[in-house]
């Protein structure tokens, strides 16, 4: 009398003879399930709760339209904004900031050139900050702006995009309060 | 067995009253809230539009407003008015919609502060329309007041909102934007 060692692998393959489905070839198998499966469930969940709360409250994916900021941010390009990037500090000079409205889901793209308690003014395509010209290596489309001081209070900024070639009374730019603020372009 | 039917049953009634109660009574916020995207739909138009509709539609957008809406809105089409009637509101919703081919409007952020008497609300949104032809779309922030008229959720107060102070804000070729990937289209 012979006896046989029937294996997981003989079952698989008696239950296919019987004409029910095609099983999975193993390399398939573990190249789409791993070896462990429950333990891949486990990594794809972490990772999908993981990219839920790092896209939607830390890395905010956008994607840029206009030419208020070029030639430094493309029209159609795609970055992300770093909502955490002032949780420690506020925002800095040359900073760019993406500036809500009623929402998140539209925003203004700007760069900060003043700061609470000073003095913004336009002099000749030249920015004034408290009557001082204004370093702007950014800024590589030049301008011919004159806009009068203005005086931030304790808790605004000035914004402006970087390309200012159009008239300034067709360019979005001016005071905003920190709360507005929603992070800084992480690219 | 029996009480297992006997839970059921009872979860299945209470998710009925539950569902009852929602459509007797409905939450005013999300009635504002449809209404809003009602009225995004409705101001929404194609240019192949006939006169017939564009006429039908001109009329359903009076509806959205009270007899007398109270203006505080940047816009050179509008001057330096304060109020207008639902009738002035049809006429320049009839002309805007014979000028320009065609206009897609959305309001991609709202948010809605209801009164405690329940009987007003303030709604702040963003304003996105898209010029059928046109490379870039205009971009507003804008609040309206709401006030319940004979049941219904009607707009009062219209204003613009100064995002960036400083320079008025309407401006329909040069503007910029960014937006949350997934939920903006352009």
């Amino acid at each position: 009398m012979k006896l046989k060692v029937v294996t997981a692998q003989d079952q698989a393959g008696q239950s296919n003879a019987g004409g029910k489905q095609p099983r999975m070839p193993r390399w398939l198998r573990i190249m789409v399930f791993g070896r462990k499966p429950k333990a891949t469930l486990v990594r794809v969940a972490v990772l999908i709760i993981a990219s839920f709360v790092v896209f939607r409250f830390i890395l905010l994916p956008i994607r840029v339209e206009g030419i208020s900021m070029l030639p430094n941010y493309q029209d159609r390009s795609w970055n992300l904004v770093n909502r955490l990037a002032y949780f420690r500090h506020e925002p800095q000079r040359g900073d760019v900031v993406s500036i809500r409205l009623a929402g998140p889901h539209v925003m203004y793209l700007k760069r900060i050139i003043g700061l609470p308690g000073e003095s913004v003014a336009f002099a000749n395509g030249r920015v004034l900050i408290d009557g001082e010209v204004l370093d702007e290596p950014y800024e590589k489309l030049h301008c011919d702006w004159n806009c009068p001081p203005v005086k931030l209070g304790p808790n605004e900024y000035y914004v402006v995009g970087d390309n200012r070639t159009m008239p300034p009374e067709f360019h979005k730019h001016g005071e905003t309060p920190r709360s507005r603020i929603i992070g800084k372009l992480l690219l | 067995m029996k009480i297992v039917f006997r839970i059921v049953l009872f979860a299945a009634l209470a998710a009925l009253g539950i569902w009852l109660w929602t459509v007797l009574f409905p939450n005013p916020e999300k009635v504002i809230r449809k209404r809003l995207l009602e009225l995004a739909r409705t101001v929404s138009y194609s240019s192949s539009e006939g006169d017939l509709t564009r006429l039908a539609a001109a009329r359903s957008v009076g509806g959205f407003f009270s007899t007398n809406v109270e203006l505080n809105v940047e816009l050179p089409e509008l001057g330096q008015r304060n109020s207008m009637d639902r009738d002035e509101i049809t006429q320049a919703a009839l002309l805007a919609r014979s000028r320009a081919g065609g206009v897609r409007v959305r309001f991609p952020d709202i948010n809605i502060t209801v009164a405690p008497g329940r009987q007003s609300a303030v709604a702040d949104l963003t304003v996105e329309a898209s010029v059928s032809g046109e490379h870039d779309s205009i971009v507003q922030e804008m609040k309206f007041t709401l006030r319940k008229i004979d049941g219904q959720w009607l707009i009062t107060h219209v204003e613009t909102v100064h995002t960036l102070s400083g320079l008025p804000q309407f401006h329909f070729r040069y503007f910029e934007l960014c937006s949350a990937a997934g939920s903006f289209h352009s």
